[in-house]
């Protein structure tokens, strides 16, 4: 290393030590850049085939395809099954979003802020949903269900449901609730609000984006969910992705490819209008 | 209508028997500038937030204006309050910010609007109303919290470290307009800092904490002039302590020194501590001879250039180390390191402390 050049070395010979090292960086900027696209297209070529495979004329999934057309869309949008399926799903997700926020929010604040003995295991208790095989706890929930002979009601998916996206919700909203600056809340009281007031004027909106986060995660966690759904549905009432998966037992055509393009639409739609309705981006960098 | 506050044995003590507040009795009067000053740790800001209802004290009583306001919540107490941080609210901007408190009063949103640009004015923030707190200085959003303070006109005005982050011009200048405002507005106003030289320089009256427990109260002169503990002459500016025993009227400090004890203290025997400041020792090229008693020889071991003025640590002959600053009379007169000089002071500048 030349890093003691002596003063008499020429100008031109110290550049030119100190630029030695210089080519690394395009190569390493190239690296990081080859990384970062590979990472993309594994991402979203999985999405990229299934767009492809719904625009799809032949009745069978065929590469290269052979043109373009929407008569997969026209078979999901026409029938009765899909579309039944599809309103049941996303009433199921609204629900679900709903309760599981409301609890989920509740829940990470009497936990961050209430003292309460055991706390941590709560916690831990809260989140196992998410460690636990989904099939695990739709099986363990239909089995509570017939034990208690309540059939299957659509409140019980529901309940399903928000059992395992709770723990998005608590997972969010704890996070912002733990950077959150307690001598806000005591400003607030200071200048005379009191502690409702001061809930709804200041902790309400400073947590919002961990809460929203929480009740995005729930929209498309329930949309999606499929292992629960398996065992709590009842025929004839059945949300979207095992209408498809029943459907895929008999039919591989298609339709299947539509609907899929069809709940990534949705789930960006709910990602945007959450956007524009309440400000996310000026929260979080989407 | 600013207030007085009766501070009546307060304790605090948390889960675990940590005594963040030990009988802690004070009086702040109406319309004045007090300061609760102490290291960290000595339970001054616990003080300011049992004032504020954020905390409640584990025994003895606060009143305002005679009235027991110890249980009281926060949000009836009717003060104002700067935080060390300024607890502005993130989501909102200048002017709503400084609005929540008439907002929470239910003013009508004219009188809001009215009371919201003076009180800018006040603080010199015109025109910055619809900024964001993350967009303003540290200064300006000092400034927005005073105003969110103020502007409720509340009974008292409590600041806890206001000035912290500021850097040193910033902070002397608001040191300046904070003081300016609480005399125009007659603010009665509770104010903890650690910083000597602040509370110094703006309190009416200052009480000196330390480990929970109040050392002295007292205007700044008699705290910086009669320290009565030997913790508070240790901790306002620099000083000299000495503890020996006392023989006749003088005080045997031990290594050969003999400090003359002022006139009203040349009664009674037994062990003493006294400080003495050193801008009170003159210090002179070495003499003959030394008086005994109120001056002694030494060698200048350190020379420390201030500016306006030098400090120096002199090695007495018998081993003492001592501080003594003198005014900047010029270059002619700065002593340097190995020169043999004579300090030279006055019994009466002799402070005598309780341990």
């Amino acid at each position: 290393m030349q890093t003691t050049a002596s003063p008499s070395l020429p100008a031109a010979q110290q550049t030119a030590s100190v630029r030695a090292p210089g080519p690394a960086r395009p190569y390493g900027r190239y690296l990081y850049l080859a990384i970062n696209i590979a990472i993309l297209v594994f991402l979203l070529a999985p999405i990229a085939i299934v767009v492809v495979f719904a625009l799809n004329p032949t009745p069978f999934i065929q590469f290269p395809p052979v043109g373009v057309s929407l008569r997969w869309f026209e078979k999901f949008f026409a029938s009765r099954d899909f579309m039944h399926a599809l309103g049941f799903s996303l009433e199921v997700a609204v629900l679900t979003t709903l309760s599981a926020t409301a609890l989920g929010a509740s829940a990470a604040l009497a936990l961050a802020r209430g003292n309460l003995p055991g706390a941590r295991l709560i916690v831990a208790t809260m989140l196992s949903p998410l460690m636990l095989p989904a099939i695990l706890t739709g099986l363990a929930l239909f089995q509570t269900y017939v034990l208690l002979d309540v059939g299957r009601p659509t409140w019980g998916l529901v309940a399903g449901h928000t059992l395992v996206t709770l723990p998005y919700v608590v997972r969010t909203t704890l996070a912002v609730l733990h950077n959150f600056d307690l001598r806000l809340e005591e400003a607030a009281q200071n200048l005379g609000a009191s502690p409702v007031r001061t809930f709804f004027e200041v902790t309400l909106p400073l947590i919002k984006p961990g809460v929203l986060a929480g009740a995005i995660f729930a929209f498309i966690v329930s949309f999606d969910q499929f292992p629960v759904s398996l065992f709590l549905v009842s025929p004839g009432n059945e949300t979207l992705p095992v209408t498809l998966f029943n459907y895929l037992k008999f039919d591989l055509d298609g339709t299947i490819g539509a609907a899929s393009v069809v709940s990534i639409v949705l789930a960006f739609v709910v990602v945007i209008g959450l956007d524009r309705t309440v400000g996310l981006r000026s929260y979080v960098k989407l | 209508m600013s207030a007085s506050i009766e501070i009546a044995g307060v304790s605090k003590v948390y889960d675990g028997g940590v005594r963040a507040v030990d009988a802690v009795a004070m009086d702040v009067r109406q319309g004045e500038f007090f300061s609760l000053l102490g290291p960290s740790g000595c339970g001054k800001t616990t003080t300011l937030r049992m004032i504020a209802g954020f905390e409640t004290p584990s025994s003895g009583a606060i009143r305002v204006d005679g009235a027991d306001i110890t249980h009281v919540p926060a949000h009836k107490r009717d003060m104002g309050m700067v935080f060390q941080n300024y607890a502005l609210f993130p989501h909102r901007t200048v002017a709503e910010n400084v609005a929540f408190g008439l907002r929470m009063r239910g003013l009508d949103k004219a009188t809001i609007a009215a009371k919201v640009k003076a009180a800018l004015a006040m603080v010199e923030l015109s025109g910055l109303e619809d900024r964001r707190p993350a967009q303003l200085s540290g200064g300006q959003q000092q400034r927005v919290a005073l105003a969110r303070a103020i502007v409720i006109a509340p009974r008292v005005l409590l600041c806890d470290e206001p000035l912290g982050a500021l850097d040193k011009k910033l902070r002397q200048q608001m040191q300046f307009e904070l003081k300016q405002l609480q005399k125009k507005l007659g603010l009665t106003l509770v104010f903890v800092t650690h910083d000597q030289e602040e509370a110094l320089a703006m309190s009416d009256r200052i009480a000196v904490m330390n480990g929970g427990r109040v050392e002295q109260v007292g205007t700044p002169t008699e705290i910086y002039n009669q320290p009565t503990t030997r913790f508070v002459a240790d901790f306002i500016g620099d000083t000299n302590i000495f503890r020996g025993e006392r023989v006749g009227p003088n005080l045997d400090v031990g290594k050969g020194l003999i400090l003359a004890l002022p006139p009203s203290e040349m009664q009674g025997t037994g062990v003493l501590s006294v400080a003495l400041r050193p801008e009170k020792i003159r210090l002179i090229p070495r003499a003959e001879s030394a008086a005994a008693g109120s001056s002694a020889h030494g060698i200048v071991e350190n020379t420390n250039f201030l500016g306006g003025a030098v400090l120096y640590r002199v090695e007495l002959a018998g081993g003492h180390r001592v501080l003594v600053q003198q005014p900047n009379a010029g270059t002619s007169r700065l002593f340097v390191p190995g020169n043999g000089v004579t300090l030279e002071w006055t019994p009466a500048d002799l402070v005598v402390l309780k341990d």
